[in-house]
């Protein structure tokens, strides 16, 4: 247990590690005052398939009911959309898990490999970018809409393995993106820098205190040597002071320390991962990001909603099975809370320079490795989106026939101004972008 | 001049002086501006310096003193202010205020981290434990098929299996011990493999680790390439760079597994600092296991090299930030495994105690010495006196330890006790702090003693940390570091390529090597010893039979035996000293002067190029330089360096012997001024060897750049008879060579408390 509340960022920079440099001021933080409104996409990733029955709304358009799933959503209701009919059409090498979750946002096959599951052939990675990492590609490009990160990837109980079942972004073909499961490595990443001089300032007067007590017994050579140095100590004293430090539209999230970063330390975990990626945008860090719970196969136990059973395990049960059912509508609700409250935070906080708040100029797109857990099934992934940053029409239930998801991605990239004709793979792009404005 | 011509001569050197000389070298031999800018001082013989004086001054008029007044004059001027001595005598060089250079920086906070962990010795550098699964499924061990050394990382299965009695189609080899870095710098690591890999280095390895599955160290430890997922059927190749201190080892593991792929291999080669992209292999190799390291990566502006040596005296605003940054970094690192380096776990009830007693030990060791109570309310508690979390209580005390000016400058107030005595011996033997022996010894009473002194330097010199710094040393010796890019005209020299000279790189550190740390460790070997150590390779390129034993292994072999002499005819020091195309014996010559005789040399009054193409094309090389210096001014000194560059004419600009030079045949041979104030017939390199393996002018030259390398300061400011002891327990010792280093570490760690109490009386 103690290696998991160790700060595991701070190994992975192992010995290669070059601390970020303190000195420079950090690069604008807030975005000036862009002509257009930001756009901003989170694609929020929940392992093992859904409960179909729970989680479709009955009805289609605008006059719908959530069921439990959904229900924690009832707030954002006119700000939601579900897209009930739209699969995973990829085929190819690698088992159901593997390409529900690395085809899910590259929408292309993997490629041949040594990575096995079941008794499927083995493959390797996706084929493809993925579409978060394409739209912030096209962000990037543009001044006016680059950012200090473009994107930032976070994870929640992601193991720590590189394989196709725990990936599903790609900068590029062979190319996975690892999330950042650890919060104090994330937090590291977006604020290192001003808390390093935090520590520094605290530090350099008792520094230049040391200098003069060992200076006070030493002969005038080396005592001269040490006022030298203390004259360096107070430069930087007073360049840490004007730097400017308080740029920050939104002072960064104050985490819990000593978190354990274990299967029960998830809920924790998650609540500040959703806290740090919130802050980054409201400080105009990055406008893509993703937040992936767990894995292709996640086994999480939730033991604080009372379920003992690993996630994937209960996945498996029959329909018949209801103990098994309702453990898993409770887990997906579980989810579904966190999507709630990632929805709530960003609406909290207006959009700085602009109008209404994040969410209204965010879409939170939430989406699954499988349609249903038993059957395996890549048909009906549950997709669910909230917010309004790319302009559909929310607040209805949207019914198709089983389109490829290939289309729902060029309907991000259109909403982006980035008309894309085709992704993924070539056969399932005809018929271009998804209604959905 | 009819005066002067009708005067009696002199009697006197003085008053000669004052008459002819003293308008243009002033009083002292200071010099005048406009008439003689140099001040005169130098390392010629007296006899040398009188000849000198009768062919050329003074330079208006060389006839206005004969050969007797050359002889009075040269007398009063060589112990009047001219010889090394004299100037010692007029002008005692001071020790500099010195904090740590940049390489004790990196080496005492490795140390400083290390000292927590039980050490483990280093191993037989011959390869690594590799063990041979055959799978079940992907990648579960299911049994184990060999278990044996490997010594070279790079294997092609093809289509078959690894070993006998395994599946071609799926198995996994995990190859695990220590990586023996000899240099300090960034290494690169490159990993290719069509299958599946992680390469793991400097990681904390626990028992069990990595053995039932081929992943399960990944659990636990990160990877530094993982190439864990084979894809798309090709050559996966990842690159990786590391910075890493030379002379220690390194914990290393490569995980490998091939699942239905169509077929096996995978290679890891690395990349030393100035080096050529090779298959990482024994002698780099050990099965031993070994200690994770603390390395501290971060850029620190150059030392201070204006000496010739590197120290540490400047003090300035780019050192302080980087000393800042490097402290940033050491804190992260310590922060990373704090309970490991503690042994307080995180939710153990007494953590808050052993945090306290970790860091009031840290700062102890950082500081060479005990604290005292205000130390450690100063160091450690006021850290945790704000309600701080821990872990940046933690933080800000190792940033205040290793920002304070007792760790970053040793020697402070030259103190007279045993800690200044055990940190001064640790800082001189290894660029480091004291290891726990040296801090019994302070403790107990044990470091009083020259002899207990001795004791323990000798014992430090048998230590992988001065074997690192002796090679720190040898780096600018050889002018190692002039090698760097070594290209050769492709045309005249077909085949010197990168590779080439990285081998020869490495012949010439193995021979070294061999010389210093075989059992006699003589000097003299250096200079004489008949052979080189080739590879096959090398073989090929100087046109010898192979050695036979492939390209990792270097044998002695006996080349053109009557012509070589150690490291003066080594091919690495001749090429590297040569231009593009042709020798340069006046490269060859100033590094024998400076660097083998030990000798001082004055820049050159005026630069001229040498520009090949603006001489007689019939003429030799040697008829080229001996053109271009005769100047009465240029060959002031190249009367010293041409005789000695010339001797090594008959090695062409790689190294080759030659017999022709320009369709003439080769003449090495010349007569040469010793400073000793002999004139010696030089015919090639064994005389230039003989000369300096016994002149006390080349030993004591070499006395003092070994001991300006380990202690960084001037010799004689440790006491005019400093380098005269030095050299007696020298020749008493046989010229052993780590004996001397171990001399000289134990008289400075003595020596500097001394000098300080009398300068302060």
């Amino acid at each position: 247990m103690h290696t998991t509340t160790r700060r595991q960022f701070l190994q992975r920079l192992g010995l290669s590690a070059a601390v970020l440099p303190f000195l420079p001021s950090l690069p604008s933080l807030a975005q000036g005052s862009a002509p257009t409104r930001p756009q901003r996409l989170i694609f929020m990733f929940t392992p093992n398939g859904t409960i179909p029955p729970e989680f479709w709304p009955d009805q289609a358009g605008a006059d719908f009911q959530f069921k439990r799933i959904l229900a924690p959503l009832e707030p954002f209701k006119n700000r939601t959309l579900t897209l009930k009919g739209v699969s995973n059409k990829i085929r190819g090498d690698g088992d159901g898990h593997m390409r529900g979750i690395s085809c899910l946002l590259t929408a292309h096959e993997l490629f041949p490999g040594n990575i096995q599951g079941g008794s499927d052939k083995p493959a390797g990675w996706a084929k493809n970018i993925s579409i978060d990492q394409e739209i912030k590609n096209f962000l990037q490009s543009n001044p006016a809409t680059a950012t200090r990160f473009g994107s930032l990837e976070l994870g929640v109980g992601v193991p720590n393995r590189a394989d196709p079942w725990t990936r599903k972004v790609y900068g590029g073909p062979n190319q996975p993106l690892a999330p950042l499961s650890d919060p104090y490595a994330v937090f590291e990443k977006l604020y290192g820098q001003m808390k390093d001089r935090e520590h520094l300032g605290s530090v350099l007067d008792e520094v230049r205190d040391d200098l003069r007590l060992v200076g006070a017994h030493l002969g005038a050579e080396e005592r001269a040597l040490l006022d030298q140095h203390a004259q360096f100590v107070r430069e930087m004293e007073s360049d840490l002071k004007s730097a400017d430090t308080t740029r920050l539209l939104f002072p960064p999230p104050a985490l819990e320390p000593g978190v354990a970063l274990d299967n029960d330390g998830i809920p924790k975990i998650s609540t500040m991962q959703t806290d740090l990626l919130v802050n980054a945008f409201a400080n105009g860090f990055a406008r893509v990001a993703s937040l992936q719970f767990t894995n292709s196969v996640g086994q999480a136990r939730m033991r604080w909603l009372g379920v003992d059973e690993g996630h994937h395990g209960l996945s498996h049960e029959p329909d018949d099975n209801l103990k098994a059912q309702e453990d898993l509508v409770k887990i997906n609700t579980w989810f579904c809370e966190q999507l709630a409250d990632l929805a709530r935070k960003l609406d909290a906080i207006p959009e700085p320079g602009g109008e209404g708040t994040l969410l209204d100029n965010t879409t939170i797109v939430w989406c699954n490795e499988l349609g249903k857990g038993n059957s395996h099934t890549l048909d009906n992934i549950p997709f669910c989106l909230v917010g309004g940053g790319l302009g559909f029409k929310t607040g209805q239930a949207l019914q198709f026939d089983n389109v490829p998801h290939n289309r729902l991605w060029l309907s991000i990239a259109h909403a982006f101004g980035h008309p894309l004709p085709t992704f993924g793979h070539p056969d399932h792009s005809a018929s271009g972008p998804l209604a959905l404005a | 001049m009819l005066v002067a011509a009708t005067a009696e001569p002199a009697v006197d050197g003085a008053a000669i002086y004052s008459r002819h000389c003293l308008e243009c070298h002033g009083a002292s031999g200071e010099g005048v501006a406009g008439k003689a800018d140099d001040m005169l001082a130098g390392d010629r013989s007296l006899e040398s310096l009188a000849r000198y004086i009768d062919r050329n001054m003074p330079e208006d008029n060389p006839d206005a003193i004969g050969a007797e007044e050359s002889q009075r004059v040269a007398a009063y001027i060589y112990d009047a202010f001219y010889s090394p001595a004299a100037r010692a005598r007029l002008n005692p060089p001071e020790l500099a205020v010195v904090r740590l250079t940049n390489r004790q920086f990196r080496e005492s906070v490795a140390d400083l981290l290390g000292s927590f962990e039980s050490p483990l010795p280093p191993g037989p550098p011959t390869g690594l434990n590799a063990v041979y699964h055959e799978s079940d499924g992907m990648n579960k061990k299911a049994r184990q098929i060999a278990a044996r050394e490997d010594r070279r990382l790079e294997f092609d299965f093809g289509e078959g299996a690894p070993v006998l009695g395994c599946s071609p189609q799926q198995y996994s080899i995990a190859w695990q011990g220590s990586l023996l870095a000899p240099r300090t710098g960034w290494h690169e690591f490159r990993l290719t493999t069509p299958n599946g890999a992680r390469f793991y280095l400097n990681g904390d390895f626990r028992p069990g680790d990595g053995n039932r599955r081929d992943d399960s160290a990944a659990q636990r430890m990160p990877a530094l390439i993982d190439a864990w997922v084979a894809s798309g059927n090709t050559d996966r190749v990842e690159t990786v760079r590391v910075f890493l201190l030379g002379g220690r080892a390194y914990p290393i593991r490569l995980d490998y597994f091939k699942y239905m792929d169509r077929r096996g291999a995978v290679k890891l080669e690395w990349r030393q600092p100035d080096a050529a992209w090779e298959v990482l292999a024994a002698p780099y190799l050990s099965p031993a296991p070994a200690r994770h390291v603390t390395v501290v990566s971060t850029d620190f502006p150059a030392d201070d090299a204006s000496e010739g040596y590197e120290r540490g005296t400047a003090v300035n605003k780019a050192w302080h930030e980087a000393t800042t940054r490097a402290a940033l970094e050491a804190a992260n690192l310590i922060l990373a495994r704090l309970p490991r380096l503690s042994g307080a776990d995180d939710d153990a009830p007494d953590r808050l105690e052993n945090l306290r007693l970790f860091l009031a030990t840290l700062a102890e060791r950082a500081f060479r010495r005990p604290l005292s109570e205000d130390d450690r309310r100063f160091f450690v508690e006021r850290c945790f006196a704000d309600g701080l979390a821990p872990d940046l209580a933690v933080k800000r005390s190792v940033l205040l330890i290793l920002k304070s000016p007792r760790f970053l400058y040793p020697d402070l107030g030259r103190a007279d006790d045993a800690w200044a005595v055990a940190g001064r011996l640790a800082l001189d033997a290894w660029d480091s702090l004291p290891d726990a022996a040296l801090r019994d010894a302070a403790a107990s009473g044990q470091l009083q003693t020259p002899d207990q002194v001795r004791t323990q330097a000798r014992r430090l010199m048998d230590d992988p940390r001065a074997k690192a710094k002796l090679g720190e040393f040898f780096r600018v010796w050889l002018a190692l570091d002039k090698g760097r890019d070594l290209r050769k005209d492709g045309e005249a020299y077909p085949g010197f390529d990168e590779t080439l000279v990285a081998d020869m790189r490495r012949s010439l550190e193995l021979f070294v090597d061999q010389v210093v740390w075989n059992e006699k460790a003589d000097y003299r070997d250096l200079l004489q010893a008949d052979y080189l150590l080739l590879n096959d390779r090398l073989a090929a390129f100087y046109g010898v039979p192979a050695p036979g034993a492939g390209s990792d292994e270097f044998v002695p072999v006996r080349l053109n035996a009557d012509q070589r002499a150690g490291v003066i005819t080594h091919p690495f020091v001749l090429a590297s000293h040569s231009y593009f195309k042709e020798t340069s014996p006046i490269h060859r010559g100033v590094y024998l002067t400076r660097q083998i005789l030990g000798r001082a040399l004055k820049p050159p009054p005026q630069a001229i190029l040498f520009e090949d193409e603006h001489f007689d094309p019939t003429l030799t090389t040697r008829e080229k330089v001996a053109a271009i210096t005769s100047k009465e001014t240029c060959m002031a000194c190249h009367v010293t360096i041409n005789p000695l560059g010339f001797s090594l004419e008959h090695f062409d600009a790689v190294g080759r012997f030659r017999t022709i030079d320009n369709h003439k045949p080769v003449d090495p041979a010349s007569s040469f001024d010793t400073a000793e104030g002999e004139t010696i017939p030089l015919r090639g390199p064994r005389d230039v060897a003989a000369h300096a393996a016994t002149a006390a002018s080349a030993r004591r030259g070499f006395i003092r750049q070994l001991f300006h390398s380990f202690v960084k300061q001037p010799a004689a400011a440790y006491g005019p008879d400093t380098l005269d002891q030095l050299d007696a327990s020298f020749l008493a010792s046989g010229h052993h060579i780590r004996q001397l280093a171990a001399e000289i570490t134990a008289l400075v760690a003595v020596r500097a408390g001394q000098s300080a109490k009398q300068a302060s009386r």
